[in-house]
């Protein structure tokens, strides 16, 4: 059987008023071969697929003009459980894409979905699954997974739809390496036994070189899709290591012994260390290897064994609204920082309760705002600033409050270049103008290990401090 | 290829799954507060205790109607809110159910009335009104107020008034007035 | 499992259909009856017992203040009000406690789809949210150390926590909508259904036989 996935004439916005995201757009998926699509965050890479895979405009957006075709047919059109066996979708956030409670029910809902007979359901799962090697994950339950076993659970249930086009919107984001080259190896040799179409967003393209047949990138100038040649992916950069450096013996803020888990699955197993004063650190791991997790150890958020000690004193005798004064969490989604409406309303709270209102002078803070390329937003909501908007904002806020222990998780996700260097050049200075302890946590490392200080690694459940004996 | 009808507006499972995410919230800040509910329901002052949390624990219904203006969102919001608290946090038991859906038609009452038309103070009033009165006539029978005293029974009835008006009224004018503001639901 | 038990959806029926008379009876013993038949079952099931005395416990201030206050501003015969409604509080706690104890909650919800029509899109909708509780506490610790961070507390009168919320709800809503939609769940669609469960006919004379004769107890009988 033929199959056919066309762009013709795409013109689509999120909000009547707003910009188009895309513009006059044409394309046609080259079926039976294995796709790459690379682009900025925020540029509509996952837009681009959930309309060719007819989630669009039903859930987000309006198409201004144009059709999308699956096999001659206008694909929102078309009713899920028929698309399904088509045209097939892995999602960025492994841990929200799951009806059901275990690995074997997942599979039943989605063959249940398509009608598939109820006699062959059990027969097609346990296949599946075997192919995949999950065969052990059975009765498995979803939650406690690791994001690199959910990704593979959802591809199986992809696999259990037999769908010929598979999308996958950054399916790497929050998994660890090694999963993400077996997936990868998975997907290549599916592409091919199986005759799949396959196309992927990544951020990061190492690794995809011989795999690809075809690139592509959205040119944000044009609105529009893009091919590019495939000797771009082998010339990657090198990564840069940080500079050593002897830094001074001051910390306030330490941790000892400290370990905890994700369900069954230890994350940190004892770990004993200190970070300095004054200084930025950054730390650095495979994606899902619980970088995030340790910061929400040390904001109280999350269950650990051991000690978190600030100023000699333990955390634990700390009371959490006290606690929150001394360690702040700028989370990686910026909308969990927010509590007020709107820019200004949020920056006047930070003012008034900052924690060291007489460095954060209204000047300085005009400044601050102007330098971040914010002022023309104040009086904007901050739910409908850009996704760098929203970065800078939620930086700047918590920088005005100066907790003396900061913790930045993804700061620079979706940052230009040069918005990256002044607010990375903006938390270096508070750092050290205020003499707080600073630690980041960014998978981008070009353009920000230069002004890094000292980096942690962490990594096979421990947590190590490079550079040192 | 079969086609999807776009002309057909039921539920969603996008709303359901909103209201039953909310619902999972609301189970989560009760076990918070209930500790202060539990001190007094401990003691003769037990009708105080529910006549004045009520309109907390009724939110759901009247917060589902002003967020997805639909009818029957009301009675399906408090609902879902009950069946929540039901297999999720049971405490109950079997009374929760019935009791969310006696509360759900009092509120779905109030929008109602304004013929489905005004989510936003009239509605809400009425709305507030439709369940202070149906919830004291169920609790009449279900909580046994028929056997107190005419000055407690008016007594819970004005606490009740001005519990559900605050938390299922007021608070949800608010609540409302910020996501409007905020521009996420088109 | 090798007992016969009671199909879910009767239990639902059961419990709903005695529920709401309870509300209008005014009977000790019909009350009592309840509990004892509930609890017969309930053991029957191989209940967990710490978990039955655990809901108990959390059950008696609400048993005691619900028996205390009509001693203290009762009308009428006191005595006789007090426990019906002190009893009346466990009667309900475990005529719930035949559904939510005895059978899985993914169960009780596909059998109200397969025998009393309950539609898919709430089934799985509900599901599928279920299976965020744990994600769902931790997101609203964030949104309280979010609060704390810069000074200020989110109280339950506060509408700005209810704001947030409704992000978290709305986003993640999105999310699982549209990952069920590419799975191919279509509302009001046909599926295959694979779920079984046992419903001899005789079940639904039961459920039929114990409310009615629920009611002649309680409304025609009517024991102390």
């Amino acid at each position: 059987m033929s199959i056919s996935l066309k762009v013709e004439d795409l013109t689509f916005t999120y909000s009547k008023d707003s910009e188009p995201i895309f513009d006059n757009l044409d394309f046609t998926l080259p079926i039976n071969s294995f796709n790459l699509l690379i682009g900025p965050s925020g540029s509509g890479k996952s837009t681009i697929f959930k309309l060719m895979s007819g989630l669009y405009p039903q859930y987000n957006g309006t198409k201004k003009s144009g059709r999308i075709l699956l096999n001659g047919q206008e694909i929102t059109d078309i009713v899920p459980f028929e698309r399904a066996r088509h045209v097939a979708m892995l999602f960025q956030n492994p841990s929200r894409q799951f009806a059901m409670k275990t690995v074997f029910e997942q599979l039943v809902f989605a063959l249940e979905n398509i009608q598939y007979p109820a006699h062959l359901i059990t027969k097609k799962a346990t296949t599946v699954l075997n192919n995949l090697n999950l065969w052990q994950f059975k009765d498995r339950v979803l939650q406690t997974l690791s994001g690199g076993e959910q990704q593979r659970v959802a591809l199986a249930t992809i696999l259990a739809l037999d769908s010929p086009i598979i999308f996958l919107d950054e399916p790497f984001a929050n998994i660890d390496s090694a999963s993400r080259l077996v997936i990868l190896a998975e997907l290549k040799q599916m592409q091919i036994a199986q005759h799949k179409t396959i196309f992927i967003s990544d951020h990061d393209i190492s690794n995809y070189a011989g795999l690809v047949n075809h690139l592509y990138e959205i040119k944000l100038s044009s609105k529009n899709l893009l091919e590019l040649p495939l000797s771009k992916l082998s010339k990657l950069p090198n990564q840069t290591k940080i500079v050593k450096k002897n830094l001074p013996d001051n910390a306030a803020f330490s941790w000892h012994n400290l370990s905890f888990h994700i369900g069954e699955r230890l994350l940190l197993s004892p770990n004993s260390l200190s970070i300095p004063k004054g200084y930025v650190g950054l730390l650095s791991g495979d994606n899902g290897i619980g970088k995030s997790t340790l910061f929400a150890a040390l904001a109280h958020q999350k269950k650990y064994s051991g000690n978190i000690f600030y100023n000699g004193k333990p955390s634990e005798k700390i009371r959490l609204n006290n606690w929150a004064k001394i360690v702040a969490n700028i989370f990686q989604n910026s909308s969990d920082q927010f509590i007020k409406l709107r820019v200004n309303e949020e920056l006047e709270l930070s003012q008034s309760n900052s924690l060291h209102s007489e460095y954060w002078t209204a000047k300085r803070v005009q400044d601050a705002v102007n330098k971040l390329n914010l002022t023309h937003v104040l009086e904007h909501v901050n739910y409908q600033l850009s996704g760098g908007q929203q970065k800078k904002l939620q930086a700047l806020i918590i920088l005005i409050m100066s907790q003396p222990v900061m913790l930045f998780d993804e700061p620079f996700a979706g940052l230009d270049i040069s918005s990256l260097a002044i607010l990375l050049t903006l938390i270096k200075q508070t750092t050290k103008d205020l003499d707080s302890s600073t630690l980041i946590i960014s998978h981008q490392r070009r353009g920000v290990i230069e002004h890094i200080d000292y980096e942690f690694l962490m990594r096979a459940q421990t947590i190590t401090r490079l550079g040192e004996p | 290829m079969q086609t999807v009808d776009h002309t057909k507006k039921g539920w969603s499972v996008k709303d359901v799954i909103f209201l039953a995410i909310i619902a999972i919230f609301f189970g989560i800040i009760y076990q918070v507060w209930s500790f202060a509910y539990y001190a007094i329901a401990a003691t003769p002052l037990k009708p105080y205790a529910n006549d004045l949390t009520l309109g907390v624990w009724i939110m759901a219904g009247p917060l589902a109607g002003v967020l997805l203006k639909k009818v029957g969102a009301s009675v399906v919001g408090e609902l879902l809110a009950a069946a929540v608290e039901m297999l999720l946090f049971s405490s109950w038991g079997a009374s929760t159910l019935i009791s969310g859906f006696v509360q759900g038609i009092g509120n779905e009452l109030g929008f109602a009335a304004t013929g489905y038309k005004n989510w936003g103070k009239l509605g809400l009033l009425l709305s507030t009104i439709g369940s202070t009165i149906i919830t004291f006539i169920w609790d009449w029978f279900q909580s046994g107020y028929s056997a107190y005293h005419v000055g407690l029974l008016l007594s819970l009835f004005i606490i009740r008034f001005i519990s559900i008006g605050f938390f299922s009224g007021i608070l949800v004018y608010w609540i409302k007035k910020l996501v409007d503001k905020s521009g996420l639901i088109k | 499992m090798n007992r016969k038990r009671i199909n879910p959806a009767v239990l639902v029926i059961i419990m709903l259909g005695i529920g709401l008379q309870i509300t209008f009876a005014h009977s000790v013993f019909t009350n009592i009856g309840v509990i004892i038949i509930t609890c017969l079952y309930l053991s029957y099931c191989k209940t967990s017992s710490k978990l039955l005395i655990l809901t108990s416990l959390y059950a008696f201030p609400l048993a005691l203040g619900s028996w205390w206050s009509f001693i203290a501003f009762g009308t009428g015969d006191v005595w006789h009000i007090a426990w019906i409604y002190a009893s009346r509080v466990y009667a309900y706690l475990y005529l719930g406690a035949i559904v939510t104890l005895t059978v899985p909650i993914k169960d009780i919800l596909l059998s109200l789809a397969l025998h009393l029509n309950l539609s898919s899109t709430f089934v799985y909708g509900l599901l599928a949210s279920f299976n965020l509780l744990g994600r769902i506490k931790s997101q609203y610790k964030t949104i309280r150390y979010s609060a704390m961070m810069r000074g200020t507390t989110y109280h339950f009168w506060n509408p700005n926590l209810y704001l947030r919320i409704i992000i978290v709800a709305l986003n993640w809503s999105q999310d699982l909508a549209e990952a069920m939609t590419s799975q191919g769940f279509t509302e009001g669609a046909q599926r295959t259904l694979t779920y079984k469960d046992n419903l001899p006919k005789w079940q639904w004379g039961l459920a039929a036989l114990l409310i009615l004769l629920y009611f002649i107890f309680s409304f025609l009988v009517r024991p102390w």
